[in-house]
């Protein structure tokens, strides 16, 4: 097996498939969107997990506390409330990794056709995508 | 003038199995290249690993569920490990120009560990065992089983939620750079 320049290609699915220049150039533009939703979730997720830490801060200290002693003290009920919102939130994660675990797979796939022009879109993606999202990392 | 409509169909299904047959001359004509669900004379991996009834094929499910489980939980257990086992921290300050001809200190810090050490060799091995088990479920993703794939998903988000809970709440509250 060989990587062919080629405009015939079925993708991932079986009603994906592609047979002429224009269905390749469209199915390129995919990929690369989907490449660039990678990198983006990836960086999301991150920002995500800093805002929910950053906003939760000073009660999660209670709550190692709590945990840490047997008892429940008097301001338990907003503490719970805090630990369910906490649930939610890392819930949220967890549906956004299982998306971006999928995602991966998907490129992978991709690139396992052998076509060179759906390989080209899947790096473009994955430069562009990084380029645009992880400045933002660090952005506050 | 006989033009079919059911000629239509089945035109692009020749290419598609003539290109299978030149793909996957290697060896095994039977890869599939798009998702598809079912349990019949299914191969996982290894030679003997063959699944033909649905019974087989929820045992697989579960496995490949417990193995993404079991990959995300070591990537959470070496990161920790890792923290726990840097503790040999190195200061030095070196001399830089700053604004105005005056000369700053400026003062990297670096965490390591020794080569030699325990903590690293376990790491190592830690390492190797991961890369194995991510080939492995890239593997059974490359099935284009749907209900493998749905395993494998399915597994890293548990794990993922599971394992990165206790993480979450213990060690970034204390480190805000993470």
């Amino acid at each position: 097996m060989h990587f062919i320049f080629s405009n015939e290609v079925v993708l991932l699915f079986d009603f994906w498939s592609v047979h002429s220049s224009a269905g390749m150039a469209l199915s390129v533009l995919v990929v690369l969107l989907l490449a660039v939703l990678y990198e983006s979730i990836k960086v999301g997720k991150a920002k995500l997990l800093y805002q929910a830490t950053v906003g939760m801060s000073i009660p999660t200290s209670q709550l190692t506390e709590e945990t840490d002693q047997d008892s429940s003290s008097s301001d338990s009920p907003p503490v719970s409330r805090i630990r369910l919102r906490w649930f939610f939130c890392h819930f949220g994660q967890s549906l956004i990794h299982v998306i971006q675990v999928v995602i991966g797979y998907f490129m992978m796939l991709a690139v396992m056709s052998y076509n060179t022009w759906i390989f080209f879109g899947v790096i473009l993606g994955s430069a562009v995508g990084y380029y645009l999202a992880y400045p933002l990392l660090s952005m506050v | 003038m006989a033009y079919n409509s059911t000629t239509v169909p089945h035109h692009h299904h020749p290419t598609t199995s003539a290109s299978h047959s030149h793909g996957g001359g290697m060896g095994n004509m039977m890869m599939h290249m798009t998702f598809y669900f079912g349990f019949k004379n299914v191969e996982l991996l290894f030679s003997g690993l063959v699944i033909n009834t649905a019974g087989e094929m929820a045992g697989a499910f579960v496995a490949v569920f417990l193995l993404a489980m079991f990959y995300e939980g070591l990537k959470i257990a070496r990161e920790s490990l890792l923290r726990k086992s840097q503790v040999s921290i190195r200061y030095n300050s070196m001399p830089v120009p700053g604004p105005n001809g005056t000369i700053l200190m400026e003062t990297h810090k670096t965490v390591g560990q020794q080569m030699l050490s325990f903590p690293h060799l376990l790491q190592t091995v830690l390492h190797i065992i991961q890369v194995v088990i991510s080939y492995f479920l890239m593997l059974i993703f490359m099935t284009y089983n749907g209900y493998l794939c749905i395993a494998v998903a399915a597994g890293a988000g548990t794990g993922y939620f599971l394992f990165s809970w206790k993480k979450a709440v213990v060690v970034d509250i204390t480190e805000h750079c993470h």
